[in-house]
């Protein structure tokens, strides 16, 4: 069985009026939270319409569960979850009602997942309410709720905290990470709100004007965040070797290019240089760095956008 | 696919279009029959009229497309085309797992029960039931049944057809106001296209639609050619329909 339960290869679509996804490649693993940045309009929603089966790409292709057959894309979808763009409800019926439906259709025996997902996502005291008289919160949590029946093993939200508040926001976020921590339930959750995803996501890919500009996982997210000193000497490994001996600066690394990551004396520059200068290496660069996340974000799309 | 028809029958039992239509058709339905039995109101030459069955006038707007499709049309608006702009349900039901054909073709089957109980269950059972009290059940002979029988088989049949067609329009536009205008204006265009046209060519080619089929399954006396080729004319015509409905409805793409 394949481990990845997505995998998106050369993924293009056209509109009239031009590309609105352009060659895009994603893979999602098996129990990852998979997190999708982008601002409005960067493709985030045409992505997830694709991979749910809604819209067709212009060229690419889409395996999920391992099988990239167009033909039988509803098996896959059995077994998926998902909330495109607004939850999708029937304003005139009650929550149980609109869950009674989609459990027909998925044909899901037995009327106690309706009480199960309704309990799950804190609208079990909803009662005769229809929906047309919910909050904007009460309804996100009903398309969850909707998409959480039957059990699925891939969940695809699209902007899922829309119109929730803080605390709704935190208990999404906790209901999300316990079902993925449980039962193992792959996500795929899209949101332009960075540190909401930060929060969750295993794995981000960051998408812009159509195109993934990059994906990483949590910890490489973390490295490229984290503040440090960037220093470029003529010789690096004795470079290396003055911080390790005479600073006991553990907390460094050497990368490819030569350059050196020093991650503390953050405050303490001057002794840094002194050190190298004093050991008879000649500093070519010298530099304090690191992005709060959300600079770095708009680092990576503003980049994107010169180009 | 039995999942989602009784998806489908959950839905039409919820819609409150659904039963507004139906009380409405009813309390009009009474009350036209109820106006012609009490000699308020006078109809003659009706295709019921024509068969002896007076006493059914009332049914005669009931089965003019012209008038029965404002009803069809409003069915389909608020239960097909409502779901793909109103409510955006039609996104969790393509993502049910269940193929774009067999969805359609749930659409048709209940969009059809519903609109066959409006249009045609209630106009005919509250006529049947007013002509009866009136007559004395002297209405229902034995030809007067067998034409009853015969006519509304062959009308039921063509009568798919027009709501596939309104279920084609509506998946197309997939809104509530242009499934109702569409409809209404295909309806006038043939109701044009059988008083005014007058070409041979194309009048040949009209009377073999459904549209022309609607009016012929009324008439008193058909041969048996004729009602072989009017059943050929609606099952090739729903054929064709329903072909070009799912062959829509798969490569639409849901917004």
């Amino acid at each position: 069985m394949s481990e990845y339960i997505l995998r998106a290869k050369q993924l293009t679509k056209k509109f009239k009026n031009g590309f609105a996804l352009q060659n895009i490649n994603i893979s999602v693993k098996k129990g990852e939270i998979y997190g999708l940045i982008g601002q409005n309009g960067a493709g985030k929603s045409t992505l997830l319409r694709l991979i749910t089966g809604l819209a067709f790409p212009t060229s690419g292709s889409i395996e999920r569960f391992g099988n990239g057959n167009p033909q039988e894309i509803a098996a896959a979808q059995k077994r998926m979850g998902a909330i495109i763009e607004h939850p999708a409800l029937f304003p005139n019926m009650t929550a149980k009602e609109n869950l009674e439906v989609h459990r027909l259709q998925k044909g899901i025996p037995g009327k106690e997942w309706i009480e199960k997902v309704l309990k799950l996502t804190g609208l079990y005291d909803a009662g005769e309410k229809k929906v047309k008289h919910f909050s904007l919160g009460m309804k996100q949590r009903l398309g969850i709720a909707v998409a959480l029946l039957g059990d699925p093993e891939f969940l695809i939200l699209d902007e899922p905290t829309n119109g929730l508040d803080p605390t709704g926001i935190v208990e999404m976020r906790e209901l999300i990470k316990k079902l993925n921590r449980e039962k193992g339930l792959t996500v795929f959750i899209s949101s332009h709100i960075l540190s909401e995803l930060y929060q969750l996501a295993t794995v981000f890919g960051f998408i812009h004007k159509g195109k993934l500009l990059e994906e990483m996982t949590k910890k490489q997210l973390d490295e490229k965040c984290r503040k440090h000193i960037r220093i470029k000497v003529d010789n690096p490994a004795k470079g290396a070797m003055v911080l390790d001996r005479y600073l006991s600066a553990g907390d460094f690394e050497v990368m490819p290019d030569g350059m050196i990551k020093l991650y503390r004396y953050l405050d303490d520059v001057r002794s840094v240089s002194a050190a190298l200068t004093k050991s008879g290496l000649i500093i070519e660069h010298f530099s304090l760095s690191g992005d709060s996340l959300e600079s770095y974000y708009t680092k990576l799309i503003g980049g994107a956008g010169n180009e | 696919m039995n999942n989602v028809i009784r998806a489908e029958l959950y839905k039409l039992y919820k819609n409150p279009a659904f039963w507004v239509l139906a009380a409405g058709v009813g309390a009009l339905s009474i009350f036209m029959h109820i106006l012609i039995l009490t000699g308020w109101w006078h109809m003659t030459g009706t295709p019921f009229d024509l068969a002896g069955l007076d006493g059914l006038n009332g049914l005669s707007p009931f089965i003019v497309p012209l008038f029965f499709n404002l009803f069809v049309s409003t069915l389909a608006a608020y239960t097909i085309a409502a779901e793909f702009s109103r409510n955006g349900v039609i996104k969790n039901q393509v993502m049910s797992g269940n193929k774009r054909m067999h969805i359609f073709l749930a659409k048709f089957i209940v969009l059809s029960l519903g609109a066959v109980i409006i249009v045609i269950v209630i106009p005919l059972v509250t006529g049947l039931i007013s002509a009866g009290f009136s007559s004395g059940g002297n209405l229902f002979t034995e030809s007067g049944l067998i034409y009853l029988s015969r006519a509304y088989g062959l009308y039921f049949l063509h009568f798919l057809c027009f709501t596939a067609t309104v279920l084609l329009i509506a998946v197309i536009t997939g809104e509530i106001g242009k499934t109702i205008l569409f409809t209404l204006i295909l309806s006038a265009v043939m109701f044009a296209f059988e008083k005014l046209v007058t070409v041979s060519r194309i009048r040949f080619l009209y009377e073999h639609t459904y549209f022309f089929q609607l009016d012929v399954a009324f008439n008193q006396f058909l041969s048996a050619g004729d009602l072989l080729k009017s059943i050929f004319i609606g099952i090739l015509s729903l054929l064709l329909l329903l072909y070009c409905g799912i062959t829509v409805f798969q490569r639409k793409e849901i917004q």
